[in-house]
């Protein structure tokens, strides 16, 4: 399907007249109705999106996705929560109104965990979405429908948001790009928040190239984002050179010395390994890339910093879900007992989960002890990340501890075993604000890995060069999933 | 060990509106001493007393003051479209004041 090339490509088939976009359109919905059907990736899929004329814009013409925690005025926008499940808003978020004024078509709003809170793209309130390279596999989450649909071909782009990892796991699961800028670059007015000091906008892709073309379209400065800053001087697209010679990386040695493991799995070996090698060609180009110990106490600090603080926020931030002004009406004689009756009746049993442990970190007695030191460790963590980026251009790591697990063993409880931080420590890029990419490196047992690399702050251009090359060297950009009727099953 | 029970649960739920199922609860309950324990490793890191909190991802925000301009506001009729009871342009609620 023609559907199936970057986004590069299709500006170029379409000004060739090779496709029109109506063809791309229809190819993009029937694409859209079997991934419904396979992986239950969607919540909406809009059957009669505007069709645009195609212009200079590289987007212009481009079917895409995006995920259903974006407000987008007269289409339902649900978050994945039943509390929003007949919600159409007024408005539209504003990275999306930069996107439709390129000439990017909407086809789809993707499922993602209730409101963004969860990790592995099983509590929407529309059901579990399966992974297009193996549905019995999750596909991480939360947005785990715009990376399943991404991944099978859907389109060439899907909007994402990452409050932890949930651009960048699901992209690694998926086999895909999965890119978030520094913090504010994008503005969040219209993304439902999360938790606000950690939540970022972004894109999935199937290529670094095209992820530099979304985000340049949707970056800029907004006025209804106070926390947007204005980066009309940098042009992520037209400054990807691959020039990578003498660059120097570094990663996190403690996190990925199997040594350090107590019974390491197969998968967990394979996976290391497979990094090692992925760093070999990094450094057969020129590339310096040195392991760096950081202190054991603060690594392993960074999983409870981040449930600390984003279940904190989050118990703020979904105050205003009452039922009252917006969301199905709770029963009740008064309207506490309406609103405990809305809440109660719309939160799934996991996100409630985390407004526990948020209202538990917040009483008065907690407060200094956990949601203060969390954010005083935070800037530790975050300070020490910008020491080392004052030598390195940025630090490179594997995503996860090993291919997508089994949906029928999810990992989405608390835990306390010694990978945990290997599978969280993305959530240093949220909490500095790093500009953060994964790219595809490789298979583990038939499953896409992924690896990232992170850098220091307004530093994106740098962060796409150094992902761009190393993509080049290896064979997985554009791949795209063969998804079929009834596989694995 | 802390002594985390069902009615701390259900007290901390309640304080954000939300109600628990006996199963909710339990799966809360069951794991709170593992979430007792992994915030704990916060404060093994020491001497953090004088650490500035980081409150937001970027410390270098720039705010601008603009000038005030008139804009048009949404119509009520469009905000009020997701209430489930209004009348004319106001929500209905139960009564509040006695």
């Amino acid at each position: 399907m023609k559907i199936e090339n970057t986004i590069e490509d299709l500006h170029q088939m379409l000004n060739n007249k090779e496709v029109t976009v109506e063809e791309l359109v229809n190819e993009s919905l029937s694409k859209s109705k079997l991934v419904q059907k396979e992986c239950n990736a969607f919540v909406t899929i809009i059957e009669n999106p505007i069709i645009k004329e195609v212009n200079s814009n590289l987007l212009s013409g481009i079917p895409y996705g995006i995920k259903d925690n974006y407000s987008t005025k007269g289409i339902l926008s649900t978050g994945s929560s039943n509390t929003l499940k007949d919600y159409i808003p007024f408005y539209t978020a504003t990275c999306i109104e930069n996107l439709e004024k390129c000439g990017a078509i909407a086809i789809n709003k993707t499922a993602l965990d209730e409101f963004g809170m969860g990790g592995t793209g099983t509590t929407c309130h529309t059901g579990i979405v399966k992974n297009p390279w193996n549905k019995l596999h999750m596909c991480a989450g939360s947005s785990a429908g715009s990376a399943a649909a991404v991944a099978a071909g859907v389109y060439p782009f899907a909007l994402g948001s990452d409050t932890g990892d949930s651009i960048r796991k699901p992209a690694a699961f998926c086999g895909i790009v999965g890119y978030k800028p520094t913090y504010g670059m994008i503005s969040r007015y219209g993304l439902f928040p999360f938790a606000s000091s950690l939540d970022h906008c972004g894109c999935l892709t199937r290529s670094v190239k095209d992820a530099a073309i979304v985000v340049d379209a949707m970056k800029g400065l907004d006025k209804n984002d106070q926390t947007s800053w204005d980066s009309s001087n940098i042009h992520l697209y037209n400054s990807i050179d691959g020039q990578v010679k003498g660059k120097k990386l570094f990663y996190i040695q403690n996190i990925v010395d199997l040594e350090n493991y107590t019974n390491p799995s197969k998968e967990l070996k394979e996976h290391i390994n497979n990094f090692y090698k992925t760093l070999d060609l990094l450094k057969k180009d020129g590339v310096e890339v040195e392991g760096i110990n950081i202190d054991k106490a603060l690594l392993n600090a960074i999983p409870s910093v981040y449930v600390c603080l984003s279940c904190a926020e989050a118990t703020s931030n979904m105050s205003n879900l009452t039922g009252i002004i917006f969301g199905p009406r709770g029963k009740g004689e008064n309207v506490t007992d309406m609103m405990i009756d809305h809440r109660t009746q719309g939160f799934s049993p996991l996100i409630k989960r985390r407004f526990v442990i948020g209202s538990y970190i917040l009483q008065k007695e907690n407060q200094e002890k956990y949601f203060v030191n969390a954010q005083r460790v935070r800037r530790l963590i975050v300070d020490k990340m910008k020491e080392l980026f004052k030598t390195y251009d940025g630090l490179i790591m594997p995503v996860s501890t090993g291919p997508a697990p089994l949906l029928d063993n999810p990992k989405d409880s608390v835990s306390v075993d010694d990978v945990s931080v290997l599978e969280e420590h993305l959530q240093i890029g949220n909490f500095g604000g790093f500009p953060s990419i994964t790219i595809p490196n490789g298979f583990i047992n038939d499953l896409p890995v992924g690896i990232n690399i992170t850098g220091n702050c307004y530093d994106d251009i740098n962060v796409l060069n150094i992902a761009y090359h190393l993509e080049s060297k290896m064979p997985y950009k554009g791949q795209i999933a063969p998804l079929k009727e009834d596989n694995h099953e | 060990m802390k002594n985390f029970t069902k009615e701390l649960v259900d007290d901390l739920a309640l304080k954000l509106l939300i109600g628990l199922t006996d199963e909710e609860n339990k799966m809360v309950l069951d794991e709170f001493d593992v979430i007792d324990q992994n915030m704990e490793l916060i404060t093994k890191i020491p001497n953090i007393s004088k650490v500035e909190p980081m409150t937001h991802a970027l410390d270098d925000f720039t705010y601008v003051l603009r000038d005030d301009k008139k804009e048009e506001s949404i119509e009520i009729k469009e905000l009020l479209q997701n209430c489930d009871k209004y009348e004319g342009r106001e929500i209905e609620v139960p009564k509040v004041v006695g």
